[in-house]
């Protein structure tokens, strides 16, 4: 078990590392000058810097060095949490993922638990009887599902509960010039109001990301079904709903867990398009903000922080697994 | 030139199950959008590009479908986004193909490469699809030839990994052991032994990664990564979407609704041909699934435990039907 930890832990250092330095070597590498508007086709700010505010940035981000002392002076920043300025807003990137970070963080993982919930639910119950009616239902509503994008569900969702019965506002993360008074009353409301106008995403989110939970959560059930000590509980009676929660449930979990550590990356981008549909103040619609502005240092951050926090998503999915795999006893065998 | 026309629908056609309708309407429908892709010039009404109408005008008899916000035809730009859509989706599969099977050829094959090769696809596939693809557009510039090599780029390491496993259970095999003992190179093994036991993979692979590049080009493109000058059906939405008060006015319908339905029934078309050709496959492989369905083994609610030989299977099912079940 330790030595297996280990292994992990090693693994995803290493993986680690590789990021930072992927991170690093992507924009110093790929062709095109950041520090030159305008050249390319676009629509970034297209007035060109003066020398000698071209020289100052270059100076701020140590790109008149050699490679090497870019790379340690990119260590180091990165070390004491400098993750460089935005060209576009006047303040430092950090501050502004900070801010966002909430909103992102609260929908994605909203929606995916819930997504993961229903997802095994409903999986369970088609596979508890392949190819009856409900199965074959559920298996191709889903199927269709998984094949439409995020951002055309999203629009789907505005089209019909925003817009056709007006439930839901059609636009932000709350009512702008809101007062919602004080103290406790005042907390509720606004929370709310945050609420209302974060059903919609959430509800998008959760619609892509719970099919392909139901395929996989329904074959693994499925495939438990003639387990030896499925057919045991079933043969001494065992009522159904304990049979499903004692027996096959703890058997699906780590499939569907190393499932979720997959899932994970896609709907981190899923949520990305889906703010941009919903004007949600989130990450992703400061990475939007930040690509129509060519705001270079704000997008790298972006793309560090996701793939970090994939990286450490699919990190505790194997740690857990590996638990379970241990409790099992296969590691012992 | 005309071969490929030909012999491509119809290798599609025989690899598709009989039965399934569905893949049918969706192989007809995508022939028809080839069709309509290459006749684009002729066939749309309007040049999409030119302001042809008053801005925002409800569809009529010379714009079928309105015009947008600078007085454009909006049927006219459906038709030549479909171009759009299949030119990227043809690029980006031609060449995520082609690096999915070299790397994992060689990465199956020859031990030496399969360190280093699978470390650059493990990275890979460790990494956020979308953020990763709006740092690295946005650094190049969006162009189309720029979101076409990007999206071939790093799409591979999927079914690298597929190829490879594929590629480890046949290098084992008798036959190449025979190929091997006869003196034949790794490379002539690779060509003629090992890379035709992986292409039960590569309709799946191509149509996957059809699927994939329209996916990602509608997406990127409505992000704004689109290029300035192709239209496709993600831009057309770009610009619908980039008007605040979109919804508060009576002409979102047709903005929005044809690039949408456009999108997703190519989508919805490529996965329905899909399944009907892993049903073909599956048929060919397991026929018999049918009739030794495993749904006749089920346990009575309150069963009788009786010893007579006769109960006995039903509640231990034999090793034939076990092997029916389908397991990941």
């Amino acid at each position: 078990m330790v030595a297996a930890l280990c292994r992990l832990l090693l693994r995803y250092a290493v993986l680690g590392v590789a990021v930072v330095l992927l991170n690093f070597l992507i924009p110093r590498l790929l062709p095109g000058d950041p520090l030159s508007f305008g050249s390319g086709e676009g629509t970034g700010p297209a007035v060109p810097l003066s020398g000698a505010a071209k020289a100052e940035l270059q100076a701020y981000y140590h790109l008149d060095e050699p490679l090497s002392r870019q790379l340690v002076a990119y260590l180091g920043d990165l070390a004491r949490g400098d993750l460089g300025h935005s060209i576009e807003r006047p303040a430092p990137v950090r501050d502004l993922i900070l801010d966002r970070l909430p909103w992102t963080a609260g929908l994605l993982s909203v929606s995916l638990l819930l997504a993961t919930v229903t997802g095994t639910a409903l999986g369970l119950l088609a596979g508890w009887a392949p190819g009856r009616r409900l199965d074959r239902l559920l298996v191709s509503v889903t199927g269709a599902l998984a094949a439409i994008p995020e951002f055309l569900v999203a629009i789907g969702f505005l089209l019909v509960f925003a817009v056709g019965f007006g439930w839901f506002p059609l636009f932000g993360g709350e009512s702008v010039f809101a007062d919602y008074g004080d103290g406790r009353t005042g907390a509720v409301r606004r929370a709310s109001n945050i609420a209302t106008h974060l059903i919609l995403p959430a509800a998008t989110l959760v619609v892509v990301g719970v099919s392909a939970f139901v395929l996989l959560a329904r074959d693994t059930a499925a495939g438990l079904r003639h387990a030896p000590w499925i057919v045991v509980a079933r043969a001494k009676g065992l009522p159904a709903r304990q049979v499903a929660w004692r027996h096959v449930l703890p058997n699906m979990a780590l499939p569907i867990l190393s499932f979720f550590g997959l899932r994970f990356g896609a709907l981190l981008g899923g949520a990305l398009v889906v703010e941009r549909v919903f004007g949600v103040p989130g990450l992703g619609l400061l990475a939007y903000q930040a690509l129509r502005a060519r705001d270079y240092p704000l997008l790298q951050a972006l793309f560090l922080l996701s793939s970090l926090a994939m990286l450490v998503a699919n990190l505790a999915v194997d740690v857990i697994s590996l638990r379970l795999l241990a409790r099992r006893g296969v590691l012992h065998g | 030139m005309s071969s490929p026309f030909v012999f491509l629908p119809a290798a599609v056609c025989s690899m598709v199950d009989r039965r399934s309708t569905l893949a049918w309407i969706a192989g007809g429908f995508l022939l028809a959008l080839v069709t309509v892709s290459v006749t684009a010039p002729s066939l749309a009404p309007h040049d999409p590009r030119l302001t042809t109408g008053i801005p925002l005008t409800p569809p009529s008899r010379s714009h079928p479908l309105g015009t947008n916000d600078l007085g454009q035809d909006v049927l006219s730009q459906l038709i030549f986004g479909a171009r759009a859509a299949l030119i990227v989706a043809a690029v980006v599969a031609g060449i995520s193909t082609v690096l999915s099977w070299t790397v994992g050829l060689m990465a199956g094959y020859f031990r030496r490469a399969e360190a280093p090769l699978m470390a650059v696809t493990d990275l890979l596939l460790a990494l956020p699809n979308i953020p990763l693809y709006l740092l690295v557009l946005t650094l190049l510039g969006p162009s189309r030839r720029n979101l076409i090599l990007v999206l071939g780029l790093l799409s591979w390491p999927a079914f690298a990994r597929v190829v490879r496993s594929v590629v480890l259970q046949a290098r084992s095999a008798p036959y190449v052991e025979a190929s091997k003992a006869l003196g034949a190179s790794g490379l002539f093994i690779v060509h003629r032994h090992v890379l035709p036991a992986t292409l039960d993979v590569l309709p799946t692979k191509i149509v996957l990664t059809v699927r994939f590049a329209v996916f990602a080009e509608a997406t990127l493109a409505f992000l704004g990564l689109g290029s300035a000058g192709t239209i496709s059906w993600g831009t057309m939405l770009n610009w619908a979407f980039a008007d605040p008060l979109l919804f508060e006015r009576p002409v979102w319908p047709w903005l929005v609704l044809p690039p949408t339905f456009a999108i997703m029934s190519l989508i919805l078309a490529t996965v329905w041909l899909s399944d009907g050709i892993t049903r073909a496959r599956a048929g060919v492989i397991r026929r018999p699934r049918r009739n030794t369905s495993s749904q006749k083994v089920v346990a009575p609610r309150r069963p009788r435990l009786t010893l007579t030989p006769a109960a006995r299977p039903r509640f231990a099912p034999s090793g034939r039907r076990r092997s029916c079940t389908r397991r990941r």
